[in-house]
């Protein structure tokens, strides 16, 4: 029993959010420009690189920048110009290099997840004739649950085909770490279509909502 | 505890067979059905390569609100499918049971054409002994 992943999308069909736990078959790095910038520095493009410039960037090369100082914790960080460092706020370790690829690349992933939750969606509502979501489906391997918000936000996470309904948990996430993290703040711009609202305390705090939970070991 | 419908789907995405049973879902025309086999076709090959975990079978039950779709893949490629509430536990029996009167009544047919749709009153009857009266 585990839990593998969890995509966030926005009401333009954008991928602006993932993270991922257990996966042995993790996507490859997206190809420039797939993904917009602070989706998760997991999977965005040259994710070497950005460790080598974490140091030595300019300050002066975004107004972003002034917010990153030496001491001070980075709350939001929305440019990838100015990665998240390496907090002590993170504290689990990054999993070890993936031993396996699905042979995607995380963009391309991400389009084939919101492409099936979105024809399944259609598809419920045309079979139940009413207002009626899709919820979940499972395969020999994986299980999909999908949470929609009434502001269009789709909340998908992927676990283990024993799994009971995870719905809740997305809810959980969506009232929680959600809006506290994001939407009440000030520095991720939501709904912009050019960043992602991947931050420090909302990365953390869902990870430390799903790690808690008794499906997860 | 109902069975809504059932539908068989050939290897290439074409609705062959659909019957509607108990009444709980929308009434829709027969392209609307054609079209959403084929959407189901579709997705149930990208279900397939979204895993992260090794290797994976396509989708096997999507669940809605109030109804579940059960989906059985025949190593020829042939797909059953059976719309049921969610509380039907006996949707995997059913439909392997489906399988076998297929095999009985419809590939045993000498006037039968594969892939092209199923009209057999065989067929028909013994899906009719097995999950009810339909509403042709």
């Amino acid at each position: 029993m585990t839990i593998h992943s969890l995509y966030i999308y926005d009401r333009h069909c954008i991928c602006i959010y993932y993270q991922d736990w257990h996966r042995t078959k993790r996507p490859k790095p997206a190809v420039e420009g797939g993904i917009l910038p602070a989706v998760s520095q997991a999977v965005s493009p040259l994710p070497l690189s950005i460790d080598a410039k974490a140091g030595t960037s300019s300050t002066y090369s975004s107004p972003r920048n002034t917010l990153s100082s030496s001491t001070g914790v980075v709350i939001a960080t929305n440019d990838s110009a100015a990665p998240v460092p390496n907090t002590p706020l993170l504290q689990t370790p990054l999993p070890p290099a993936p031993t396996s690829s699905t042979g995607l690349a995380f963009d391309e992933e991400a389009k084939l997840v919101y492409g099936v939750v979105l024809s399944l969606r259609n598809m419920i509502k045309k079979l139940s004739g009413r207002d009626e979501q899709f919820v979940n489906y499972r395969t020999s391997s994986y299980k999909l649950h999908v949470f929609e918000t009434l502001t269009g936000y789709k909340f998908v996470m992927l676990s283990d085909p024993k799994a009971d309904s995870l719905r809740f948990v997305l809810r959980q996430i969506y009232i929680g770490p959600f809006l506290e993290y994001v939407v009440r703040n000030p520095l991720v711009r939501m709904d912009s279509r050019e960043y992602g609202i991947d931050n420090e305390y909302f990365r953390t705090s869902i990870d430390r909502l799903v790690r808690g939970l008794s499906i997860f070991s | 505890m109902a069975i809504y419908g059932l539908w068989v789907i050939n290897k290439a995405g074409g609705l062959v067979y659909q019957r509607n049973f108990a009444e709980g879902l929308a009434q829709l025309t027969s392209n609307e059905y054609l079209v959403l086999a084929g959407t189901l076709h579709g997705i149930h090959a990208i279900t397939s390569r979204l895993s992260p975990m090794g290797s994976s079978s396509g989708a096997q039950v999507i669940e809605g609100e109030t109804f579940k779709i059960t989906i059985l893949l025949t190593v020829t490629g042939t797909k059953f499918v059976l719309l049921t509430s969610l509380a039907e536990t006996v949707a995997d029996a059913v439909l392997q049971r489906v399988y076998d009167a297929y095999a009985d009544s419809v590939m045993k047919n000498p006037f039968h054409t594969p892939e092209m749709p199923i009209r057999s009153e065989g067929f028909d009857s013994k899906i009719t002994a097995l999950i009810g009266t339909g509403q042709a």
